[in-house]
């Protein structure tokens, strides 16, 4: 059984080998071969991440070492996985969902001259993901950290010959670096207090500090920035919504189901450390429901079919970091499985429509396309009522399993526990608005551009199969998780051994159902809005206030974009003309003008040659006095 | 009698004459008057020299006066190929300006 | 002294007429006058010998053939400025270094010897003493120096030769002209 699960630690590794073979060789490999080798690939990763799951079922977690990583003097890293519940958990996810993407990508990404190329930077970013689930220190994990932050600017900047797309790309990077900065700063003081760097070492020695300690809550903050730049949270939420750029199965993949989760994973893993510094864990529930709110509020007003649920994707990350700030860090990774299945699915239903009008992606443009693309239509409605919240369906468990731990946190209550729920609450609603907008004006009711409608046709097999796969998902997987008061919780229990412990109110039966019954409240009142609004009236409620400070606000992202262009990329850029010029300037014309020297030296040499007898003795003569004098000093004075 | 340091001052004098009136003469003939005034301070110093250090190493003290007699033969030898040369550079030339002699330069 | 001062006030002037003179025939003669008093001055320096060979070689043979060829070469056209600068840079340097030279021959002074000890050295520099001194350790010199005098006339007499085809082409053209002897036309051509 042990043997097994070592044998998953291979997975990272066939994932590379895709990535070097379509790499190396994708331009001499025919068809769609490419495709089939990288899916193979994370197939066999996926078989190997069940048997892992299967291993570590039977017998707990298991450590695979590899030797030494790092080694200056007294530090020592050592190279080396661990497979405990939550990692299975993450590697089934990432494997699994990456599979559909894989297959679906290959009808997505037909004829396209970079075909091999695609495959290769996803497959090298399934194995850098599972590298960053599956590593035991915290320098490990920061490779696969980087490595699916650079194959995120990859695929983002995947049709680079466009500049708007390679801006894109670059932007995410940039943003993301400052994420990256605060996981290095955290990496420095988590050694400085805990001597070491390995992740079972330090979640085990968290509680030997004093409660609330300093350096505990300095170290969750900047894990909290981490995870901030990667999972998209205020402020580093930036590059999201532009990371659309890329192709859609990337945003599905990357940007829906596995990058953003990232952070989420992170704040989980050390959840020992955010157990004993509960200033760190309200910030992070702060910081997470007010980015779900501003978010929510942005998606209402968007007319991108992608950038809606990036928006969304946003939002809902953050309900995933609201729920391990909390401290219920299982529900933020049950969260994290079910989204990973809707979101998935929403976006390859949008890939499925922007592949079947030939490009297009304003929703003003589209309209009645359900009737002609039925299966993506109805998965698209399964996917959008599963985010919504709709009772029975997988977003409904989780969401209600967030919502439950934030009002009834322990640590959380001192610190506005009740108002965040309210909030999150007021969120979940929005977030049942929006979405049934953008599902009504994409696939129901009339066509806005006849052109397009005629035009439409449903996308061919290798891609309607995994949508049906993702929607027999959204709908199951939500059982794994169910109310604790009703039925046994598989994930709960299946992740106990792995999470901090936190205490938690013990709400009454009554309560218990007064919150599950006010979720499907919420979720209806989202929703009728949305019939009364779209449906019944037309959306001429939506014109009319189409031109409010809110509704600017919405459209605008909250004017975020245009502060930070204020705020760095103007004084950057001036900074880079600046340092420009100066090279330009001051560095290339002194270097001429040193170069230009040596002829204008040789000019002034030929004054000298003048041709007149007369100079020529001046010269003679001059020479002839100064030796003298010299030999004359030297003589007789020295 | 007088010092060797005055005789050999005038001919420091004289041999800066001689020099200027080298850089200063444009005519070649007047060039060629002045070298010869440097030649003879030149003389000059030899032989007062000659009689300071006569005391000393008598078999050597008429080696100055032997050394200017040398001098002034070769002096005579260098006017009449010089005067020679000049000549025959200035015999089918309007003026025996030295600065029209400007061929070789850069 | 008073004989020093007045050869070397004498001395002085003819030097500066030499560099000074407009006219090439007052310059020559202002160095035939600075020859007579160096010679004078030579008497004062017990090298008799020299003074006399000063006045015969070089006031009487080098300072004559200088006179020929000022006459021969007819010096003395006016001209256009050039190198002005030239002149008060050539003033200033010599007076400059003739300052330093002046300063560190006064600064070492040695005492002169008393007169017998010159006069036994030297023999007042007489004819039969510096040929002494030539013909015993100065032979090779000597002797160079008398080749050194036989190139000078040869390449004295050379350079001053006609190529050889100008002088047919003058011969033939004399020919033409019977009156005028091919040899007399041959000697100066254009002056």
């Amino acid at each position: 059984m042990t043997d097994m699960v070592q044998l998953a630690s291979l997975a990272p590794l066939l994932a590379l080998v895709g990535a070097v073979i379509n790499g190396l060789f994708g331009r001499n490999l025919r068809g769609n071969a490419a495709g089939i080798i990288a899916s193979l690939a994370v197939g066999a990763g996926f078989v190997l991440s069940v048997m892992a799951f299967l291993g570590v079922r039977a017998e707990g977690a298991v450590r695979v070492s590899f030797g030494d990583f790092l080694v200056a003097g007294d530090f020592n890293v050592g190279l080396g996985f661990h497979f405990d519940q939550l990692s299975v958990l993450m590697m089934m996810i990432i494997t699994g969902v990456g599979l559909l993407i894989h297959i679906y990508s290959i009808g997505y990404m037909q004829g396209d001259e970079g075909f091999p190329r695609y495959f290769a930077q996803l497959n090298l970013f399934v194995a850098a993901m599972l590298v960053l689930v599956m590593a035991d220190s915290f320098p490990l994990l920061f490779v696969g950290w980087e490595g699916v932050g650079v194959c995120s600017f990859l695929l983002i900047g995947f049709w680079y010959k466009d500049l708007a797309n390679a801006s894109a790309g670059r932007k995410a990077f940039i943003v993301n670096r400052v994420g990256d900065f605060g996981f290095l700063l955290a990496m420095f003081l988590t050694y400085k207090a805990f001597g070491t760097l390995d992740i079972q070492a330090v979640n085990a020695a968290a509680p030997s500090f004093a409660y609330g300690a300093a350096i505990l809550t300095g170290i969750g903050l900047l894990y909290l920035l981490a995870a901030a730049g990667k999972s998209a949270q205020l402020p580093l939420h930036t590059w999201l919504p532009d990371a659309m750029a890329g192709p859609t199965p990337v945003s599905a993949l990357i940007h829906a189901a596995t990058m953003v989760t990232a952070g989420v994973y992170l704040i989980a893993r050390t959840g020992g450390i955010f157990a004993n510094a509960p200033t760190a864990a309200a910030t992070v529930v702060w910081v997470a429901v007010l980015t779900a709110l501003m978010a929510a509020i942005v998606a209402i007003g968007q007319t991108d079919i992608k950038k809606i649920l990036a928006w969304s994707t946003i939002s809902q990350v953050g309900f995933m970091v609201a729920a391990v700030g909390a401290g219920a860090y299982w529900a933020g990774i049950f969260h994290v499985l079910t989204h990973a299945f809707f979101k998935a699915l929403l976006f390859l239903g949008a890939g499925s429509v922007i592949h079947a009008l030939g490009g297009e992606q304003d929703v003003r443009r589209m309209g009645g396309l359900g009737r002609k693309m039925r299966v993506t239509g109805t998965t698209s409605l399964i996917a959008t009522l599963a985010i919504a919240g709709v009772p029975l369906l997988s977003g409904y468990f989780s969401k209600d399993a967030i919502l439950g731990a934030l009002l009834t946190s322990g640590p959380l209550g001192a610190y506005g526990g009740q108002i965040l729920f309210a909030l999150l609450m007021v969120t979940a609603g929005i977030t049942a608005f929006y979405m049934f907008r953008w599902y009504y004006l994409v696939f129901a009711g009339q066509s806005r551009s006849s052109a397009e409608y005629e035009r439409a046709h449903e996308s061919p097999a290798v891609m309607t199969v995994p949508l049906g796969i993702l929607a027999v998902g959204s709908v199951l997987i939500g059982y794994v998780g169910l109310p604790a008061f009703l039925a046994p919780n598989l994930i709960q229990e299946w992740l106990a051994p792995v999470m901090a412990q936190v205490d938690f109110d013990h709400l009454s039966t009554a309560n218990e159902w007064l919150l599950l019954i006010g979720s499907v409240v919420v979720a209806a009142v989202g929703l009728g809005l949305g019939y009364f609004v779209y449906v019944i009236g037309e959306g001429a409620a939506a014109r009319r206030i189409g031109n409010t400070p809110l509704a600017n606000a919405s459209r605008g992202a909250f004017g975020i974009d245009r502060l930070y262009r204020g705020l760095f990329t103007v004084p950057g850029e001036g900074l880079a003309e600046g340092v420009s010029s100066l090279d330009r300037d001051v560095v290339d014309r002194g270097l001429a003008g040193l170069a230009g020297s040596v002829p204008l030296l040789g000019r002034l040499m030929v004054l000298l040659q003048s041709g007149y007898v007369r100079t020529y003795a001046f010269a003679m003569i001059l020479g002839v006095l100064i030796l003298a004098g010299v030999a004359a000093f030297m003589g007789v004075f020295a | 009698m007088v010092q060797t340091e005055y005789y050999v001052a005038l001919s420091a004098v004289l041999f800066a004459l001689g020099g200027i009136g080298v850089l200063t003469r444009r005519s070649a003939i007047m060039l060629f008057l002045s070298i010869e005034l440097m030649l003879n301070a030149a003389n000059l110093a030899i032989v007062a020299y000659a009689r300071q250090w006569s005391a000393v190493g008598a078999q050597h003290a008429l080696d100055g006066q032997a050394a200017v007699f040398i001098v002034l033969a070769i002096a005579a030898a260098e006017v009449a190929v010089g005067l020679g040369i000049l000549v025959a550079i200035f015999r089918n030339r309007v003026s025996t300006d030295v600065d029209e002699l400007s061929e070789v330069r850069a | 002294m008073v004989a020093f001062v007045i050869l070397a006030a004498l001395l002085l002037v003819a030097g500066i007429g030499v560099v000074t003179l407009r006219q090439p025939v007052h310059a020559a003669l202002s160095l035939v006058g600075a020859i007579l008093a160096l010679a004078a001055i030579y008497v004062t320096l017990e090298a008799h010998f020299l003074a006399a060979i000063q006045v015969i070689v070089y006031a009487g043979a080098v300072m004559v053939l200088f006179l020929f060829v000022i006459m021969l070469l007819n010096v003395g056209r006016t001209r256009t400025p050039s190198l002005t600068w030239l002149k008060p840079a050539a003033w200033i340097t010599g007076a400059l270094s003739l300052v330093a030279v002046v300063a560190v021959v006064f600064v070492v002074q040695r005492p002169l010897p008393e007169f017998e000890v010159i006069n036994t050295a030297l023999r007042g520099g007489n004819a039969d003493a510096v040929g002494e001194a030539l013909f015993t350790d100065h032979l090779l010199s000597f002797h160079l120096v008398g080749v050194l005098l036989l190139v000078g006339i040869v390449g004295a007499v050379a350079l001053v030769q006609q190529s050889a085809p100008a002088k047919q082409a003058q011969s033939e053209v004399s020919a033409a002209q019977p009156e005028d002897a091919p040899e007399l036309v041959a000697a100066g051509e254009g002056n």
